[in-house]
């Protein structure tokens, strides 16, 4: 599936393991939560990354995470928006600067929610159209709240310039 | 204070936020974000499940017979030239009037989806918008409508509803939560905003160190009518988004989204426990970069610089003038009782425009009336126009000398009528006759009732008299909280309306008890006048409808609607 | 879909309801697969066939620039097709708070 990154289609070198599929010793994988011990029994060089089901709390990954390369956030639907807490969390709470990859099925009217709670790509739905995308991205010039992007304030309000 | 008054701009509204360049940018790039995704969901790009919490959060619902247009009126304060673009918004693309609503904003009942852009964009002309009116996001935040001018406020609580207005905009993290999410905010010891019924109700008072709030969560309404938990005292001013994030975070997290009949945070709060939910709030409180969520006072102060303020000069004689003239006209003394409120400034009072004429709808004005509504606030009041929850007008700052002058001219226009807090003041959510979620019709029976009471010297006599009407259970009428509750009910396709009596919005907040079973509409009416009967028989000397119920509990009122039927 | 909307008994009729997606106003399935805005032009089922009906005509709702389509119960003893529910009248006669805005002129008498 196409992978977004800050407005543009970029190159998806990572392997989503399901439940049940063999885990490679070598190369970047992302596991589920539950087969995460698996993961980190590979060599500590192979890129690892783990998908956070929407129930979950970030802090699970607390001590894996100097380990982890990237955490995937998901959306079961648009409307639960609790991957935007945990994609907040990660960066706010646990300092995580790798990868966090949206899954599911987001809006791209939510992309610039995404970014400015961290996320860092998304791997669009089928038929997402990537200029809607990319279109959402440069929307609004504004903001009115701090992100952990730390956007320019704008004077002595609440306003923050979005790049 | 003399700094802030340099700052403010010339042109500067009084009593709301003046927008700037920036802030009319940002409204310009949202309309034409909704332009596109009208256009996507016209074109088959959107299908309706994914436009609908779209166009939700711009306020635009499709209702019984039409789309419905919810625009916001934050803290419920407008400006003379806003409230002529409401007006002209009705005429050109809605059927000539509109409606004010419980949350202090205004809804018009016949819009195309197709003019929606165009209206918004003329909205935002005049620096109005419908954004978060509606959706699984934090809404139009509520304030008292008297803000600024009472005599008993301790402090004006808009600047800092204007900052939860900002704050809330577009939240990237909040805008699809588990459910609605309702603040209000008060900056006086009597509770006019009903904050023990929100999700979030802030008290704002002065502290050792400036502004502190009184919190509250987890009250509502609805099918689980809650009073709201008292969560914290003496929140600093400068911790209040970052408390507010913190609050709202949890909710994000673990409210429930299986079930949208136990997704607000009332729910989450009643489950966890209070205290539960308090650490919760605390850790996420105590973990999250604070120093980025900070309110520093330099940010209160610019946005309250862009606050234009009344300059109140009244002449010395004004009361004078005003006792005078009240002791030559017993109607206009009459209205004087019941539709004013006392101002902190001398020779100032605040004067409520009732949208509840004798069997009128309760919050309707037509697009001539918003017009008068909006010369008479430019002649009596510095331009300025407040909303209030129980779906009147309020002009805030008026000179006792020239009260007279403005009744006249209200009474012209059909909006004199004297029934402020009385049994004609009553409020109906829009019920079957519009809303598709309704089971009954609510406005019907309020324009029986209203014109069932209609006699000024009997609604003075029966006193203070809060009658709440809602269309079904999701409570849009605040049924709960009226001293009498109408509830509208479904039995087979036929209406039906449950009493409740003894509620409460204020800071005695109480859910009003169901009385007996349901009744059909003209038994409603009849049931009500019997409940009036009672009271004028069993009441003490200075006691309200409330005060008796309390006092002799529900059997009288019982008997005195069921014995006979 | 609310379950007032499907409020349906074994026997009797029903017509097809839903709102226009560009204006919103509400809509009826008429004789010739149209839309029309009065419900005196709908075309009558049975309600044996209705639910096929539904889900034959939800499936060409964008198609058909319309919004939300369900079936109404009508009342057997009129000529004009009259919903047995309070709401289904008020949508196919309009608000009674303001018989101006009345959708049929001759609206039939047992209409609140």
């Amino acid at each position: 599936m196409p992978l977004l990154e800050n407005g543009r289609l970029v190159e998806d070198f990572w392997t989503t393991i399901g439940d049940d599929a063999p885990l490679p010793p070598t190369g970047p994988v992302i596991v589920p939560l539950e087969r995460l011990e698996d993961g980190l029994a590979r060599p500590a060089g192979e890129k690892l990354g783990v998908a956070l089901p929407p129930d979950a709390e970030v802090a699970v990954l607390r001590a894996a995470l100097p380990r982890l390369a990237l955490v995937g956030v998901t959306f079961p639907t648009f409307r639960d928006g609790r991957a935007f807490s945990q994609a907040r969390a990660l960066r706010e709470h646990l300092d995580f600067a790798g990868e966090i990859r949206v899954t599911g099925r987001p809006l791209p009217d939510q992309y610039e929610f995404l970014l400015r709670c961290g996320a860092s790509t998304v791997q669009l739905p089928d038929g997402a159209d990537p200029a809607v995308w990319a279109r959402a991205h440069e929307r609004f010039t504004t903001a009115y709240q701090p992100s952990v992007r730390d956007e320019r304030a704008e004077g002595f309000g609440l306003r923050r310039f979005l790049a | 204070m003399s700094a802030e008054t340099l700052a403010t701009p010339d042109t500067a509204p009084v009593g709301h936020y003046a927008y700037d360049q920036v802030d009319r940018a940002f409204l310009h790039d949202r309309v034409e974000q909704f332009r596109d995704q009208v256009a996507r969901r016209l074109s088959g790009a959107l299908s309706e499940d994914e436009f609908k919490p779209l166009r939700l959060m711009n306020g635009l619902y499709l209702q019984l017979h039409a789309y419905m247009l919810r625009v916001a009126i934050p803290y419920g304060i407008l400006d003379s030239r806003q409230m002529r673009e409401l007006a002209h918004i009705a005429r050109t693309y809605d059927r000539d009037y509109g409606h004010f609503t419980t949350r202090q904003n205004i809804q018009f009942n016949w819009i195309r989806l197709e003019d929606t852009p165009d209206i918004l964009a003329r909205l935002a002309a005049v620096d109005m918008h419908a954004i978060q009116t509606s959706g699984n996001c934090i809404r139009n935040v509520t304030c008292d409508q008297f803000a600024g001018a009472a005599v008993d406020e301790l402090l004006d609580p808009r600047v800092h509803a204007e900052i939860l207005r900002q704050w809330s905009t577009l939240h990237p993290e909040f805008s699809f939560l588990p459910r609605k999410f309702k603040i209000a905010i008060s900056g006086s010891p009597h509770d006019r905003v009903a904050a023990r019924f929100h999700d979030i109700g802030l008290v704002a008072k002065p502290g050792r160190h400036g502004t502190v709030f009184d919190v509250f969560v987890g009250g509502g309404m609805g099918r689980t009518p809650i009073v709201g938990v008292h969560l914290r005292d003496n929140l600093p001013e400068e911790d209040l988004l970052a408390y507010l994030e913190a609050m709202v975070r949890v909710y994000n997290e673990y409210g429930r989204r299986d079930n949208i009949y136990k997704a607000r945070i009332k729910i989450l709060v009643q489950a966890l426990g209070a205290e539960a939910y308090r650490e919760k709030v605390d850790a996420e409180f105590a973990a999250m970069d604070r120093a980025r969520y900070r309110l520093p006072p330099e940010t209160v102060a610019a946005i309250r610089a862009r606050f234009g303020t009344p300059v109140l000069d009244a002449p010395s004689d004004a009361a004078d003038r005003l006792a005078e003239a009240r002791r030559a006209d017993a109607a206009f003394d009459r209205w004087v009782r019941t539709n004013t409120h006392p101002h902190r400034a001398a020779g100032y009072i605040s004067a409520v425009i009732s949208l509840k004429p004798d069997g009128g709808i309760p919050g309707d004005a037509t697009s001539a009336q918003l017009d008068t509504i909006a010369d008479l606030a430019e002649r009596f009041s510095f331009g300025e126009i407040r909303i209030s929850h129980m779906q009147n007008v309020v002009l805030g700052h008026v000179r006792q000398d020239q009260l007279h002058a403005l009744w006249r001219e209200l009474g012209g226009a059909g909006l004199a009528s004297a029934n402020i807090g009385l049994i004609g003041d009553i409020i109906a959510c829009p019920g079957l006759d519009y809303c598709s979620l309704a089971n009954a019709r609510s406005i019907p029976i309020a324009q029986k009732l209203s014109a069932r009471f209609a006699n000024p010297a009997l609604q003075e006599r029966i006193g203070d008299l809060q009658i709440k009407i809602s269309g079904c259970i999701n409570a849009c009428g605040h049924h709960h909280a009226g001293h009498i509750g109408i509830l509208g009910v479904d039995k087979k396709g036929e209406e039906f309306f449950q009493l409740t009596l003894g509620g409460s919005a204020g800071n005695d907040a109480a859910i009003g008890q169901i009385l007996g079973p349901a009744l059909p509409e003209d038994a409603t009416v009849d049931a009500i006048a019997h409940l009036v009967d009672a009271y004028l028989v069993h009441r003490t000397e200075g006691e309200r409808f409330l005060d008796t119920y309390r006092r002799l509990g529900a059997a009288l009122f019982k008997d005195a609607v069921y014995a006979l039927a | 879909m609310d379950v007032r909307n499907n409020r349906r008994q074994a026997g009797g009729s029903s017509v097809v309801t839903a709102n226009r997606l560009l204006d919103g106003r509400i809509v009826w399935l008429a004789e010739d697969g149209a839309w029309s805005g009065r419900i005196d032009a709908a075309r009558i089922f049975s309600n044996d066939g209705i639910e096929a009906v539904i889900d034959a005509t939800a499936r060409r709702q964008q198609a058909d620039g319309v919004v939300g389509v369900y079936g109404v119960q009508i009342s057997d003893d009129s000529t004009t097709p009259v919903p047995v529910t309070v709401r289904e009248r008020i949508r196919a006669f309009g608000p009674t708070v303001h018989p101006e805005f009345a959708t049929l002129t001759e609206v039939p008498s047992d209409v609140r």
